[in-house]
C-alpha cells in the first residue's frame, strides 16, 4: 500500500531528475517548474474546453430525450477530436473588405485573455497553483475584461452588420455585468481579508466553512453576472442566432472561429473556478487534511485537485442546465436585470455583509457570548458566530429580493406597464368577447 | 388594437413570482429528463430516450406495413410460386406490374404438353402506391409486400425491379448494431 501511494509523488521524482541535470535550485523553482505547470494547465484547459462541448451536447441531448453524439468512438467520446481536426483543416476565410490585421488578431486576444487568468487560479495546494500573487483577484478581473476588446475588434473588423451589432451588444453587456460581478466579490473579501486567491481558499479552510453559507446572495449575483459576462444563454444576446446569425464571429471560419469557441469555454471555466475559489472553498474539503497529516502529501495535493475540478464541474453543469432550460432574454430586459437588479443587489450585499460582520464583532463578549476566534488570517468565527453569520446570509437573500422588488415596482410602472396591461391578451374571462368596450374617457 | 382587461395579480401569483416558482419548475423538468436519460436501463429505446439510432437499429414498422415487393418461392424446392396468371397485373391500379410468361414443354402421363410458366416479372416501384391489391389478388401467395422500407436508389432505372431482385431482395448496406 505504501509503495502504491509513493507512486502519487510526481514532484519529488521530477525534482530529483532536475537536480541530476545539475540545474541550480533557482532555475528549477522559477523557470523549469513554472514551465511544467503552464504546459500541464494549458493542455488540460484546452482539452477540457474540447470535452466541455461534448458534455454540453450530451447534457442538452439528455434534457431533450435524445442521445447526442454516438458515432465517433464509444458513446461518441472521440467526437470533440473529430471536430477539432475538421476545424483545423477547414479553409480560413476572410471577408473581402474586412480589416485584415484586426480580423487576424482578435481571436488571439480573446484566447489569451481567457487563458492568462489560469496563471493565478489555485487548482490545489502547494504545486497545484502556478503562481500566487497577492492581487490575484484584481488580476483575474482586469485580465478577463480584456476579452471584451477582442469581441469589439472582431465585430468591427468583420465589416458585416451582424458582426458589428453582435460586437456592440456583447461589449455593452459585458461592461454592465462586470460592475455587479466585481461588487459581488467584495462580500466574500470581507471575510477572507486578502486578494490572493490561495489566501481566500486558506481562509475558508481555517474557518472550516465555505463562503456560500455566509454569502448566498453574493454567489447568486456572481453566477448570474458570470453567465451574462460569458455571453451564455439565457443571456446570449450577442450571438442570438435568430436575430444576428452568429454575432461577432459570423464571418469567422475554421481555426479562428474555434479559437473564439475555445475562449468562450475557457471563460466559462474561469468563472466556475472563481466561484469555486470564492464561495465553494476551492480545493478545501472536510477531513482531507488528515491525508496530509498522515504523510501522503502528494496524494493530498492530487485529491485536492480532484475536489476543485469536481466543484467546477458542478458549476459548469449549472451553466448547461440553465442554458437548456430558459429562453433568451430580450435586450431591454437584459439591461434592466443588469442595472436595476444585479447592481443594487450587489451594493446591498456589501452593506448587509458589512453590517453582519460589524454585528458579529459587536456581539463578541456580550453576556459571555464568544463569536470570534481570531481575525489574523480572515474572519475566524466560533460556532455561535457562524450560526449568526449564516442566518444573516440567508436573511440577506430575502431582504435583497424584497427591497429590489419594492424599488423596481415603480420603475416597472413607469415602463409602460399600465398600457401593456390594457393590450396584453392574458386569459380573457370566459364567455366574454376579447374586445372590451373602449374606455369612456371623453 | 384590441383592448383587453387583464386582471390584477392575486397575492398568490405575486408570491409565486417572488419565489421564482416557475423558473424552478422549468429547471426541475429538464433535470428530470436528464436523470431519466442517465438512469434508463435500455438507453436506446426505453422511456428515457425517444430517438432511434436508425441505420444501426432499424425501426419496427407496423404489422400491416406495405413495403418492398417480393416474389415468394417454395421453401422446399426453391421454385417460384408464381403461376404467371397475370391477376396481379390486372389488379394493379397503377399498371406497374408486367408479367412475362413463357411456354415450356412438359411430359404429363407420357404425353407432351405445353405449360405456361413465369419468364420475367417487372415491378416498377416508382409508380407503385403500395396498396397491396396485387398481394390480395395473388392466388398462390407468391407476390407479397414486405416490411422492408429502404427503397431509395441512385437512378430512376433502379426503381424498376426485375424477377431476380424480387426473388432475392435488393442489396442494402447493413450497419452493425
Amino acid at each position: 500500500m505504501a509503495n502504491l501511494l509513493a507512486l502519487f509523488a510526481p514532484p519529488n521524482v521530477i525534482n530529483e531528475l532536475l537536480q541530476r541535470l545539475s540545474l541550480s535550485p533557482e532555475t528549477i523553482n522559477y523557470v523549469v517548474w513554472p514551465f511544467i505547470q503552464i504546459g500541464a494547465v494549458v493542455t488540460a484547459i484546452a482539452l477540457w474546453a474540447l470535452y466541455a462541448t461534448y458534455m454540453e451536447r450530451k447534457i442538452s441531448a439528455f434534457m431533450q430525450a435524445r442521445l447526442g453524439p454516438m458515432r465517433v468512438g464509444p458513446w461518441g467520446l472521440l467526437q470533440p477530436i473529430a471536430d477539432a481536426i475538421k476545424l483545423l483543416t477547414k479553409e480560413d476565410l476572410r471577408p473581402d473588405k474586412a480589416d485584415p490585421y484586426i480580423f487576424f488578431f482578435a481571436p488571439f486576444i480573446s484566447v489569451a485573455a481567457a487563458f492568462i487568468v489560469f496563471a493565478v487560479m489555485p487548482f490545489g495546494p502547494d504545486w497545484g497553483v502556478i503562481t500566487d500573487i497577492n492581487i490575484g483577484l484584481l488580476f483575474v478581473l482586469s485580465v478577463s475584461s480584456v476579452g471584451v476588446l477582442a469581441l469589439i475588434l472582431a465585430g468591427w473588423s468583420s465589416n458585416s452588420k451582424y458582426a458589428l451589432l453582435g460586437g456592440l451588444r456583447s461589449s455593452a453587456q459585458m461592461i454592465s455585468y462586470e460592475v455587479s460581478m466585481g461588487l459581488a466579490l467584495i462580500g466574500a473579501l470581507m471575510f477572507a481579508r486578502t486578494l490572493s486567491l490561495s489566501g481566500i481558499v486558506q481562509a475558508q479552510g481555517l474557518d472550516s466553512i465555505w463562503y456560500i453559507f455566509y454569502q448566498p446572495l453574493g454567489l447568486v449575483i456572481f453566477l448570474v453576472s458570470g453567465i451574462a459576462e460569458n455571453n451564455r444563454a439565457p443571456f446570449d444576446l450577442p450571438e442570438a442566432e435568430s436575430e444576428l446569425v452568429a454575432g461577432f464571429h459570423t464571418e469567422y471560419s475554421g481555426m479562428r472561429w474555434s479559437l473564439f469557441f475555445m475562449a468562450e469555454y475557457a471563460a466559462m471555466i474561469v468563472v466556475s473556478a472563481m466561484a469555486t475559489t470564492l464561495y465553494l472553498g476551492g480545493w478545501y474539503f472536510p477531513f482531507l487534511w488528515r491525508i496530509d497529516h498522515a504523510g501522503y502529501h502528494s496524494l493530498f495535493v492530487l485529491l485536492s485537485l480532484v475536489v476543485f475540478i469536481a466543484k467546477m464541474v458542478v458549476l459548469l453543469y449549472i451553466y448547461f442546465w440553465l442554458r437548456w432550460t430558459f429562453p433568451r432574454y430580450r435586450y431591454d430586459q437584459l439591461m434592466d436585470l443588469g442595472w436595476k437588479w444585479m447592481l443594487p443587489a450587489a451594493l446591498l450585499n456589501i452593506a448587509l455583509t458589512a453590517f453582519a460582520v460589524f454585528t458579529v464583532q459587536a456581539l463578541d463578549g456580550w453576556h459571555g457570548l464568544k463569536t470570534i476566534e481570531s481575525l489574523t488570517r480572515g474572519v475566524n468565527l466560533t460556532w455561535q458566530g457562524k450560526v449568526i453569520m449564516v442566518a444573516f446570509g440567508i436573511a440577506g437573500l430575502f431582504i435583497a429580493a424584497a427591497m429590489l422588488s419594492a424599488i423596481n415596482w415603480r420603475s416597472r410602472d413607469f415602463n409602460l406597464k399600465k398600457q401593456r396591461r390594457q393590450v396584453r391578451l392574458v386569459s380573457p374571462p370566459q364567455g366574454q368577447p376579447a374586445v372590451a368596450p373602449a374606455p369612456s374617457e371623453s | 388594437m384590441p383592448v383587453v382587461r387583464v386582471p390584477e395579480l392575486t397575492w398568490k401569483e405575486k408570491l409565486k413570482r417572488f419565489f421564482l416558482v416557475d423558473l424552478i419548475g422549468g429547471l426541475k423538468l429538464t433535470l428530470k429528463f436528464n436523470l431519466g436519460a442517465l438512469t434508463d436501463k435500455d438507453a436506446v429505446a426505453g422511456k428515457g430516450i425517444y430517438t432511434e439510432q436508425y441505420p444501426k437499429v432499424r425501426a419496427e414498422v407496423a404489422p400491416r406495413f406495405h413495403g418492398a415487393p417480393r416474389l415468394n418461392m417454395d421453401p422446399e424446392t426453391h421454385e417460384t410460386l408464381c403461376i404467371a396468371c397475370n391477376l396481379c397485373a390486372l389488379a394493379c391500379p397503377e399498371d406497374c406490374i408486367d408479367v412475362i410468361p413463357m411456354d415450356i414443354e412438359i411430359m404429363v402421363a407420357g404425353k407432351g404438353r405445353k405449360k405456361k410458366v413465369l419468364d420475367e416479372f417487372i415491378f416498377d416501384t416508382s409508380r407503385c402506391m403500395f396498396c397491396a391489391l396485387c398481394q390480395e389478388a395473388c392466388p398462390t401467395a407468391c407476390l407479397e409486400l414486405t416490411q422492408d422500407f429502404e427503397l431509395a436508389t441512385y437512378s430512376r432505372a433502379g426503381f424498376v425491379w426485375n424477377r431476380e431482385m424480387l426473388e432475392q431482395g435488393r442489396e442494402t448496406i447493413k450497419y452493425e448494431a
